[in-house]
């Protein structure tokens, strides 16, 4: 059921805007882009303090109980601030993988930390455009990990990760301390998401779940990873269309503003159309965690919100016209997050299937 | 169960034991003046049982329910095909306006419990040759005759208006003054001498609009349901009544599920085709569209029932949905290759592609185009500026024909 947000969860709304608004700037994001490895430490500063962190963990372990409705309103604003670090799902994923699937052992030494900010986590799934691939180049054999996790989001910063590795003869869902792990850093369009190449060389793991279980605890782990991107995506392509139409209430030519030309009001009348669309997926989306179409609505989620966020980048940029182009306008920043949050968690190709597969009743 | 739930278990049920009289099976095959005749007994046995005028007051012979109950029984009904389009528009906007505007209460009450059982037939006369989306441009008049009126000029795209029993009608009473101050709104007997109707054959071989002529057709004052020059306002409440109506993320085309069906069937280089990636990609950005569209429409559900006013996101509906059934009914035909040529003219619209596709441009301009649509989500919703308009202002006689 879609669900109206309740007091509570629309002031953790206003409150995250309030304070993201207040302290995440243009200005200290662009010079992130021409280094690589470095993430903006206010944000994640930000995001531990005011508990952001610990919001959907459990209370046992340090957690404030809440669920993927709250983390979605938190991370709407982050993406409408242009988050500055990709911390929070990452190690969401992590903690959630660790708090459904791990023993208490593994609860104790790892939630306390991701719940605190203290620890930080990465999500190991992908190989290539596969966000989930049938035959994981990483392989698991008496409990050490071996090979290269490529591309991984926040994996620079990580310290520790769950991996969906080639166990024998099945494939296995792992956790492994990455204290020693040698990581390489990706110079990417969009430095501060921390990509690196993680190198597995014997380490150390544990088996949180295997075979086929392992596979749907992965792709669980990834559609709950999707719905708080999604709502990231979904407050980008929002913060996108509000600048596209103050633009255009502002900028003249030939003696009216631009927004009176339908060429331009059309065009953001339809971003307004993919940005609710989207917003309505995350909300039901986020309704349905422990539900049998968990995985349909976050798959719709993910893909509405993919188009919208990618949609409004070109779009918000062509309405502004040669000043839209420029490094210091900064709207290069949201085309660029559009872009890697596309990739993290699956691009849609990844999830046209996975949706199609479940409404063709054809999911394994 | 909520009071609101049981009484929608019961609606369900309610239109169940109804599918054998009225269902799709029933209306198989009739004539539309005996699928008429069948309508007025449906409509009849919906007064009957209560869900006819369901959100209506009740000293007029509504049933004095909110407008949840109303679009909870409208989803329900929905889903069976009744033969109830002959009274859309009559109980879904000249009947309420009646209701809001006429003056002489004993007449309303008769009228509107005639209209609610079936028996009588409104329609709306707004469109004009000259346009649509501007209705202040329009150019049927009426002069001051005796104590009355007199109309004379020409309709079109007039839903029903071949069956119906009376209408509402805009009508310029000024052409001196600046085009949307001098309309007058009144209503109309269709049977009335000098009023001429004649069906249109659209596209997909239904003629279900009509031009409608008045040739000095006299009425009485008495007819006026707005101010003298106040004609607009009453216009433009008239498309803001029904704000609470069900909708069909499937754009009232056929829903994704029977795609997919279609998709499982058929083979494509040598593979069913929900195989091929291209087919996988719109059944998944269909399916996104329309589940956006649901979720938007359960939470204004859930809005309702709080006792809150649904957000301005509803107005997306028909924009999205019927686009994507537009686009998803012409690949639906491309999958059928060969076999995609058979028409049939009396299979509905929302189990059959050919018909779907061929009826789809109706739906992108009839009740507001694509465009006018856009562009009250851009003015309305996003304060974006209007268009330009060159007769702003102007006194109607001297606007460039």
């Amino acid at each position: 059921m879609s669900i109206l947000y309740d007091e509570g969860q629309q002031a953790i709304a206003t409150e995250s805007r309030r304070v993201l608004e207040a302290r995440m700037k243009k200005d200290d994001l662009l010079p992130l882009l021409e280094t690589t490895g470095r993430y903006h430490e206010a944000f994640w500063t930000t995001a531990k303090e005011q508990g952001w962190t610990a919001l959907a963990l459990p209370e046992a372990h340090g957690g404030l109980a809440l669920g993927l409705v709250e983390m979605g309103l938190v991370t709407h604003q982050a993406g409408r601030t242009l988050s500055g670090a990709p911390f929070l799902t990452s190690s969401f994923g992590v903690a959630k993988a660790i708090e459904l699937y791990g023993s208490d052992a593994q609860k104790a030494r790892w939630l306390p930390g991701l719940a605190s900010g203290e620890a930080i986590g990465a999500v190991v799934f992908a190989a290539g455009p596969d966000a989930l691939p049938a035959q994981p180049g990483i392989t698991f054999t008496d409990d050490r990990l071996d090979g290269i996790g490529a591309g991984v989001t926040g994996g620079l910063a990580a310290d520790v990760a769950i991996v969906f590795a080639n166990g024998p003869g099945m494939p296995v869902l792992a956790i492994a301390d990455l204290a020693d792990t040698p990581r390489t850093a990706v110079a990417s369009f969009d430095n501060s998401r921390c990509i690196a190449d993680l190198e597995f060389r014997g380490t150390a793991a544990e088996a949180l779940a295997v075979g086929s279980g392992a596979r749907d605890a992965s792709l669980h782990i990834l559609a709950l990873q999707a719905v708080i991107t999604a709502h990231e995506q979904t407050g980008g392509a929002e913060a996108l269309m509000e600048i596209a139409r103050d633009y255009a209430l502002t900028r003249k030519a030939f003696g009216q503003p631009i927004g009176a030309f339908q060429s331009i009001k059309h065009r953001i009348a339809e971003l307004y159309g993919l940005v609710e669309l989207a917003r309505a997926n995350c909300i039901h989306a986020s309704s349905r965690e422990g539900q049998a179409d968990f995985i349909t609505a976050a798959a719709a989620a993910r893909l509405s919100a993919t188009d919208a966020y990618d949609t409004a980048a070109r779009d918000c940029i062509q309405i502004h016209g040669g000043i839209g182009v420029t490094w210091e306008i900064g709207l290069h920043l949201h085309m660029r997050r559009a872009r890697s949050l596309a990739l993290e968690q699956g691009s849609s190709l990844f999830w046209e299937d996975i949706l199609v597969d479940r409404l063709a009743g054809e999911a394994a | 169960m909520s009071d609101l739930e049981a009484w929608r278990a019961k609606a369900a049920a309610w239109c169940e034991s109804m599918v054998p009289t009225f269902g799709k099976a029933a209306r198989k095959g009739l004539s539309v003046e005996a699928d008429l005749a069948l309508g007025r007994r449906y409509q009849k046995a919906k007064f009957d049982a209560g869900y006819a005028g369901i959100n209506w007051p009740k000293d007029v012979g509504g049933q004095g329910l909110g407008h949840i109950e109303k679009v909870s029984f409208e989803a329900e009904e929905m889903k069976h095909g009744f033969p109830n389009v002959y009274f859309g528009i009559s109980l879904g906007m000249p009947v309420p306006v009646l209701m809001q505007f006429g003056s002489d209460r004993d007449f309303v009450k008769e009228r509107v419990v005639k209209a609610l059982q079936g028996e009588e037939i409104w329609c709306q006369l707004f469109s004009e040759p000259s346009g649509g989306t501007d209705l202040a441009g329009l150019r049927t008049r009426a002069e001051t005759d005796g104590n009355g009126w007199k109309i004379n000029g020409q309709k079109v795209w007039t839903s029903w208006a071949q069956y119906s029993d009376y209408g509402v009608i805009v009508v310029r009473t000024d052409p001196t003054v600046a085009k949307h101050k001098g309309l007058t709104y009144f209503w109309v007997d269709m049977k009335a001498p000098g009023v001429t109707v004649r069906p249109i054959k659209l596209a997909g071989g239904d003629s279900h609009v009509n031009e409608v002529f008045f040739d000095d057709v006299k009425i009485s004052d008495d007819h006026r349901m707005s101010p003298v020059g106040g004609g607009f306002a009453v216009a433009i409440a008239t498309l803001m009544i029904e704000r609470y109506v069900a909708t069909d993320s499937a754009g009232f085309g056929p829903h994704l599920d029977l795609f997919v069906e279609l998709a499982k069937e058929v083979r494509l280089n040598g593979r069913p085709a929900i195989e091929d990636g291209r087919i996988r990609q719109q059944i998944a950005r269909n399916y996104a569209m329309r589940a956006g569209l649901d979720s938007i429409n359960l939470r204004a559900r859930r809005m309702m029932e709080a006792g809150m006013t649904p957000g301005p996101e509803g107005s997306l509906n028909k924009l999205v949905a019927v686009r994507s059934r537009q686009k998803l009914s012409e690949l639906a035909i491309d999958l059928q290759g060969a076999g995609g040529f058979a028409f049939d003219e009396h299979a509905s619209p929302k189990d059959d592609w050919a018909s779907s596709w061929i009826n789809a441009p109706t739906g992108r301009i009839a009740g507001g185009s694509d465009e006018t649509l856009l562009n009250t989500i851009a003015e309305k919703i996003l304060g974006l500026p209007q268009d330009h308009r060159p007769d702003k202002g102007v006194p109607f006689n001297e606007i460039p024909a």
